[in-house]
């Protein structure tokens, strides 16, 4: 049985060659954060010149004058420091805008812990950084000397760290032991390095405990009420056609009643067509009413989402339709709710006045947008005056911040091209 | 009595026109917008405009917007406006402007047809009507105020109606007492609201107009 086979096996042992594989791979990432870091150690360490300078220029005044651009470049190598550590790790959020002028600088909790990451970075990053650059250069130097050694000028020094001459190919030999002890460090230490380059910056430049996050807040306050905004059309929207379509229906239902009620006495066929003109205004406010509701949320959306929702729609249609849907997400319900309307509204205006022999609807969704197409091969000429249909797909599809293109040249085809964003 | 209606809704303003015809009224314009009830106002110089609220490009106050200018041009206008709903600072708005020859009514109103002429009637001859709803959400919004507390629920009960545009008998057919015992609750509610019989103004609509500045105040 497998179970007893594993128990004589022992646990798996870990094999030599996947340790090494995964030490030189960590070792790897390790130089190319060292040497990520060397660059913004060395911009680090020409503004902690910089700041120095106009510090000290300061105490004669000048150096007042460039304590803005000193302030902007600390701020912006800063940046560059949290893009890179974000790059490389859990993402670092700032603090947000820090202040360029002098007195509000001073007073700064973001300033001071930029100025103390920059003076750590700038010396000991700087260092750490140069190791990163100049261990793997030394490395292959050394281990390779023996190739590099008929070409070596005479005299030169044969080991990295400046020390022996080499004279014979058995001095050359013995400088590799030399080249695999730096591989050896690079291995062993490089990782540790890389961390250490980066703990300044991940402490210090990230939003400290006391920082006002208040604007980060807002931002994303601003995008969510971008969202609430969209709901907030779309109920005003739901809104208004019960009040200005459905209220309105019921309202002539009353209003014919109440004439068919005062002529009943006095001219009971006047008040039968009333009552007739009453009945039909009632059904018509079922209608609008189902239709208010349909367009809130089509119950098929939810029972079959999106693609078999669609495929519905185009399986009533007169016009044969295929339904291509490739969508990994789902989204925002309203959302789907309008990508339902426009493709029914559009199915519909084929069925009716397009002469259509085949109908394609497509839709796909990236980056955080729904993208419908819906074609026909019919004769064209589209009006986007001419019908209410489009002008409510409109409304509906501004109401989402989205966009609709219409393309229908006399003699077709008809192209109607939405994009949506999928909100939530 | 000639009448002009704008109301967007081209089956309800058919209706609408349907049913005061029925009733022998002289229907002389109908209109889908604003600005087309203005041009009909100045064309066939109706006695009386009813007014949807809520009309094209934006459905919001358009026929409040088109009341105010059109009794701007003809004060004698009466001016009746239907609404799908109570909107209090549609109605102070209208109301402040003056409450004589106007009407503020909930769209369904329409069908009791018997009261729904005597509003229009009444409007049309230069009295009030004001929507039972519109009077209520003033009396909710002003129950703090200091001087309505003064006021017995009777004497509430009947200002209502007089907010609503209602003659003394007609208050007391509603309140099912006699023609009397209002006229003694309108005397205390005058008395209540420092309105002294030497006052120029009709003292029930100052009463009325009293609550509708409190109205505005807070608001």
């Amino acid at each position: 049985m497998s179970s007893q086979q594993y128990a004589s096996d022992g646990a798996p042992k870990p094999r030599i060659r996947d340790i090494v594989v995964r030490s030189a791979g960590a070792a790897l990432v390790a130089l190319e954060k060292l040497a990520g870091g060397f660059g913004t150690a060395v911009l680090a360490l020409a503004v902690l010149l910089l700041v120095t300078v106009t510090a000290v220029a300061s105490l004669v005044g000048v150096g007042l004058l460039m304590a803005p651009s000193a302030l902007r470049a600390l701020h912006a190598v800063a940046e560059r420091e949290r893009d890179r550590l974000t790059r490389w790790g859990p993402e670092l959020i700032g603090p947000g805008p820090a202040p360029t002028q002098l007195r509000p600088a001073l007073a700064d909790p973001t300033t001071r812990r930029e100025l103390g990451w920059l003076a750590t970075h700038g010396t000991l990053g700087l260092l750490l950084g140069l190791l990163g650059v100049l261990l793997p250069l030394v490395a292959v130097r050394d281990t390779a000397f023996p190739l590099l050694y008929p070409f070596a000028p005479e005299n030169a020094n044969s080991t990295s760290i400046g020390i022996g001459v080499a004279h014979t190919w058995l001095d050359a030999l013995a400088v590799v032991p030399l080249g695999l002890a730096w591989i050896a460090i690079i291995v062993g230490l490089g990782p540790g390095m890389a961390r250490l380059q980066a703990r300044p910056g991940r402490r210090l430049l990230s939003a400290g405990p006391d920082a006002d996050l208040s604007l980060r807040v807002a931002e994303l306050t601003a995008t969510r009420a971008a969202a609430l905004d969209a709901h907030a059309t779309e109920l005003r929207r739901i809104e208004r056609s019960l009040h200005d379509g459905t209220q309105n229906r019921i309202v002539n239902v009353t209003v014919l009643l109440g004439a068919a009620r005062r002529m009943v006495a006095r001219d009971p066929a006047g008040a039968d067509e009333l009552l007739e003109r009453a009945q039909s205004a009632a059904e018509g406010a079922l209608a609008e009413l189902r239709s208010v509701s349909r367009s809130i949320l089509p119950p098929v959306l939810d029972d079959r989402g999106l693609e078999g929702a669609l495929a519905g729609l185009a399986a009533d249609c007169p016009v044969p339709c295929r339904v291509d849907v490739e969508t990994p997400a789902r989204c925002a319900a309203s959302v789907e709710a309008t990508a339902y309307f426009i493709v029914a509204e559009a199915l519909t205006n084929i069925a009716k006045h397009s002469h259509a022999q085949h109908a394609t609807v497509t839709v796909r969704s990236h980056d955080g947008r729904l993208h419908l197409q819906i074609k026909d091969d019919g004769r064209g000429g589209a009006d986007e005056t001419g019908g209410s249909g489009l002008t409510g797909m409109r409304r509906r599809i501004a109401a989402h911040d989205g966009n609709l293109t219409l393309t229908s040249p006399p003699g077709g085809p008809t192209t109607l091209e939405v994009d949506l964003p999928c909100g939530s | 009595m000639r009448i002009v209606i704008a109301e967007d809704d081209p089956l309800l303003r058919e209706g609408l026109a349907l049913l005061l015809r029925a009733e022998s009224l002289d229907v002389v314009g109908t209109a889908g917008t604003a600005d087309g009830i203005l041009d009909a106002i100045d064309v066939h110089k109706p006695d009386v405009a009813i007014l949807d609220v809520r009309m094209p490009p934006t459905h919001t106050d358009e026929g409040i917007v088109a009341a105010v200018e059109a009794r701007r041009r003809r004060p004698d206008l009466a001016v009746l406006v239907l609404s799908a709903y109570v909107e209090q600072s549609f109605a102070t708005e209208l109301l402040t402007g003056g409450v004589t020859g106007l009407g503020y009514l909930l769209k369904e109103r329409v069908g009791r047809v018997e009261e729904f002429l005597d509003a229009l009637r009444r409007v049309a001859a230069g009295g009030t009507a004001i929507d039972p709803e519109v009077v209520a959400q003033l009396f909710t919004r002003s129950r703090h105020d200091s001087r309505l507390e003064r006021l017995s629920p009777r004497e509430r009960d009947v200002l209502a109606l007089m907010a609503e545009g209602l003659g003394n008998s007609a208050i007391a057919e509603r309140l099912v007492v006699t023609d009397g015992a209002v006229h003694k609750h309108i005397r205390s509610i005058f008395a209540k609201l420092d309105l002294s019989p030497t006052d120029q103004v009709d003292r029930r609509v100052a009463a009325v107009l009293r609550y509708l500045e409190d109205v505005r105040r807070r608001a």
